[in-house]
C-alpha cells in the first residue's frame, strides 16, 4: 500500500470518532430542520437569480458549503493534534516524507469535505428538490466547490495549527474564525437586502464563494459572477495551500 | 560491522552548539548506551541519527546508508521511541498498535499475531480496550514502546524509554530489549538511570555539553575512570578524638551518625587504610565492620561530567 494511502487510512481512523460524526450530522440538521422551518414564519421566500426559494431550501443548500467548512476545519486540526500528541515527529521518523504527510492531510480533508457535501445534499434534497435544476454543470460545480473549499478551509486550519503553540490560543482562534466564516456569509441569508457594509463583508469570506458556487450548481444559475467566484475560490485555495505547505515543511522538530 | 558511523557530527541552533563534532561507531547486534546530563545533546544526537533534523556539518552512515542523502531509506529500516510521548488519543491500546502496524505496512495476518504478542509481552492485555487518552503516563509509555516493536527493523533508537515506568515494568522492558538483541537487533539507548545502562549496555558513550567525553564498555569505564575506591570503617563507640589521632592522614572523612564511621575515598585507599588500621590498633580502638563500596557507573558518570565541566570552564 502506498505510504500516502496508509496515512490517509490512519487520518480517517483517528478523525472519524463518534463525537466528530455527531457534530457533522446533528449540527447541520438542526440548522436545516429547526432554524430552516422556524424562520419560515419570518422569511417566506428568498430571491435567488430568477427563482424564489423557500427558506428551508435556501438554508439546506447553504448548509452544504457550511458543512464542508465545518468538517475540513475540524479535520485540518489533525496537524495540531499530531503536534500536540507527539505523532507529527513520530510519523516523520517513520517511513514517510513530509510531502507524503502533507498530501495525506489534503486527501483526508478532501475526502471528508466531499462526504460531508454528499451527506448534506442527501439530507437536504427533499427540501430543495422542487427548485433543483439538474444540468451538465450541476455535479461538476458541486464537486469543484467541495474540493477547492475543502483545500481552502483545510489549509486555513493547517496554517493556524503550524503557527500556534498553546491549546487555549488555538481554540480561541479556531472558534473566532469559525464564527466569522459561518455567520458573515451567504450560507444563512442572501447578500441582497443585507446592510451594505455587511453585504460587502460577505465577499471577504471564502464561505460565501463556496456556498454561491454550490447553489449555482444546484439551482442552475451559472453566470459570469459565479465564474469569478470559482476563480477566486481556486486562487484562494491554491495560495493558502502553498502557504500551509511551506509552513508545514519548515516546521521545526 | 558498524550499524551507525558518525564523523565530526555537529548541530548548531542560532549560534548555540548543541552537538559539537562528535564521532560515533555502534557495532551491529549490540546495545549502545548514550548517557549525559540534561541538555548535554543526547536528544539532538538522536534526532540527527534518525534523520529528523539535518546536521550543520559531519557525516552519518546508518546501516551502510548515507543518512543525509537517503533519509527515507534509513527510516524504513529503523525504529524510534522518542523521548516525548506520542499517541493517538482517540484510539484504544489495541487499535493504536494495529494502526501503527498498518502505517508500517506490516502484513495483515502478521499484524494480529504481533499485536497479541506485544500486548502479552508488555502486560497490556487488561487495558487493551482502553483509550490512550484514559491511560496513566506509565501505561502510555508502555504502549508507545510496545508499538515500536510491531514492525521489522534492524536498528532501534530508544530515547529514555523507561521514564514513567514502575520498577517491574522497567525490568520487563529491559529484559525484552535483551531478548530482541539476542535475535539480532541493534539498540541505541539513552537513559538517565545509570543502573539501567550498566545492566543493559555493551558499550557506553558519555556526552556533555555536546562533546563525547568517553566511550567504552561499562567494565572498562570503571577500570579506567573508577580508580578511586571507597572504604568504610565502622567503629561501635563514639570517638570524637579520632580526628586528632588521624592527624597527618588525608582523603578520609569521619561521620558520627551511629557510632563512628571513617570513610576513605582515594586512588590509594588501601595505603590509607593500612595507616588508619595501625593507629586504631595502637590505640586499642575496636573495629566493628569494614567494607569496600564498589565503584558504580553513576560515580564515574558524575566524576566525568564534573571534570568535563571544570575543564571547559
Amino acid at each position: 500500500m502506498h505510504p500516502v494511502i496508509r496515512l490517509v487510512n490512519r487520518n480517517l481512523t483517528i478523525s472519524l470518532n463518534m463525537g466528530f460524526l455527531i457534530w457533522q450530522v446533528i449540527f447541520p440538521l438542526i440548522y436545516i430542520f429547526v432554524a430552516g422551518f422556524a424562520y419560515t414564519a419570518l422569511i417566506h421566500e428568498v430571491p435567488f437569480a430568477n427563482k424564489r426559494l423557500d427558506y428551508p431550501a435556501f438554508i439546506a443548500s447553504g448548509m452544504i458549503g457550511f458543512n464542508i467548512m465545518n468538517s475540513t476545519l475540524v479535520s485540518g486540526i489533525i496537524i495540531w493534534n499530531d503536534r500536540r500528541h507527539g505523532m507529527f515527529e513520530q510519523i516523520l521518523v517513520g517511513p514517510f516524507t513530509r510531502a507524503q504527510y502533507i498530501l495525506s492531510n489534503v486527501y483526508t480533508i478532501g475526502i471528508i469535505g466531499l462526504v460531508s457535501a454528499a451527506l448534506i445534499t442527501a439530507v437536504g434534497y427533499p427540501l430543495f428538490f422542487k427548485s433543483v435544476e439538474f444540468n451538465v454543470l450541476t455535479i461538476p460545480l458541486v464537486v469543484f466547490a467541495s474540493v477547492t473549499g475543502s483545500i481552502l478551509f483545510g489549509s486555513i486550519a493547517s496554517i493556524i495549527s503550524t503557527r500556534l503553540k498553546s491549546s487555549e490560543g488555538f481554540n480561541v482562534i479556531i472558534n473566532t474564525v469559525f464564527l466569522f466564516f459561518a455567520f458573515v456569509s451567504t450560507a444563512f441569508y442572501p447578500a441582497d437586502g443585507a446592510p451594505k457594509p455587511l453585504a460587502i463583508a460577505f465577499y471577504f469570506n471564502p464561505l460565501t464563494y463556496l456556498v454561491d458556487v454550490v447553489r449555482a450548481g444546484i439551482f442552475g444559475n451559472f453566470n459570469s459572477v459565479v465564474e469569478l467566484e470559482m476563480l477566486a475560490l481556486a486562487c484562494g485555495s491554491g495560495i493558502l495551500f502553498m502557504i500551509a505547505t511551506k509552513l508545514l515543511s519548515r516546521l521545526e522538530l | 560491522m558498524s550499524c551507525i558511523e558518525a564523523t565530526s557530527l555537529s548541530k548548531s541552533y542560532d549560534g548555540i552548539v548543541a552537538v559539537d563534532s562528535i564521532d560515533l561507531s555502534v557495532s551491529t547486534g549490540k546495545i549502545f548506551g548514550f548517557l549525559g546530563p540534561n541538555g548535554a545533546g543526547k536528544t539532538t544526537t538522536i534526532k540527527l541519527l534518525t534523520t529528523l533534523i539535518p546536521p550543520t556539518s559531519g557525516t552519518i552512515q546508518i546501516l551502510g546508508i548515507d543518512a543525509i542523502y537517503n533519509p527515507l531509506e534509513v527510516r524504513k529500516r529503523i525504529g524510534v521511541v522518542l523521548q516525548q510521548p506520542s499517541y493517538e488519543p482517540t484510539l484504544s491500546v489495541e487499535r493504536s498498535i494495529e494502526k501503527y502496524a498498518m502505517m508500517w505496512n506490516v502484513d495483515r495476518k502478521l499484524q494480529k499475531e504481533r499485536v497479541e504478542e506485544l500486548l502479552l509481552a508488555f502486560d497490556l492485555q487488561d487495558i487493551r480496550k482502553k483509550k490512550n487518552d484514559d491511560l496513566s503516563i506509565g501505561q502510555r509509555r508502555r504502549v508507545q514502546v510496545a508499538r515500536e516493536f510491531v514492525h521489522d527493523m534492524d536498528l532501534l533508537f530508544l530515547d529514555e524509554p523507561t521514564v514513567g515506568l514502575d520498577p517491574s515494568a522497567r525490568r520487563s522492558l529491559l529484559d525484552y530489549i535483551k531478548k530482541r538483541v539476542r535475535e539480532g537487533l541493534t539498540i541505541f539507548f539513552t537513559t538517565h538511570i545509570l543502573d539501567e545502562a550498566e545492566y543493559l549496555c555493551d558499550e557506553i558513550a558519555i556526552i556533555n555539553k555536546g562533546k563525547i567525553i568517553a566511550v567504552d564498555t561499562p567494565t572498562e569505564l570503571k577500570n579506567k575512570f573508577g580508580r578511586e575506591k571507597t572504604i568504610q570503617i565502622h567503629i561501635g563507640q563514639l570517638r570524637r578524638d579520632l580526628s586528632v589521632l588521624l592527624q597527618g592522614i588525608n582523603d578520609y572523612q569521619i561521620d558520627y551518625e551511629s557510632g563512628t564511621i571513617i570513610t576513605i575515598k582515594s586512588h590509594s585507599s588501601e595505603d590509607i587504610l593500612l595507616k588508619i588500621l595501625q593507629i586504631l590498633t595502637v590505640n586499642e580502638i575496636p573495629i566493628e565492620d569494614l567494607s569496600v563500596v564498589p565503584t558504580s557507573l553513576e560515580e564515574i558518570f558524575l566524576t566525568m561530567v564534573k571534570n568535563s565541566n571544570a575543564s571547559s570552564d
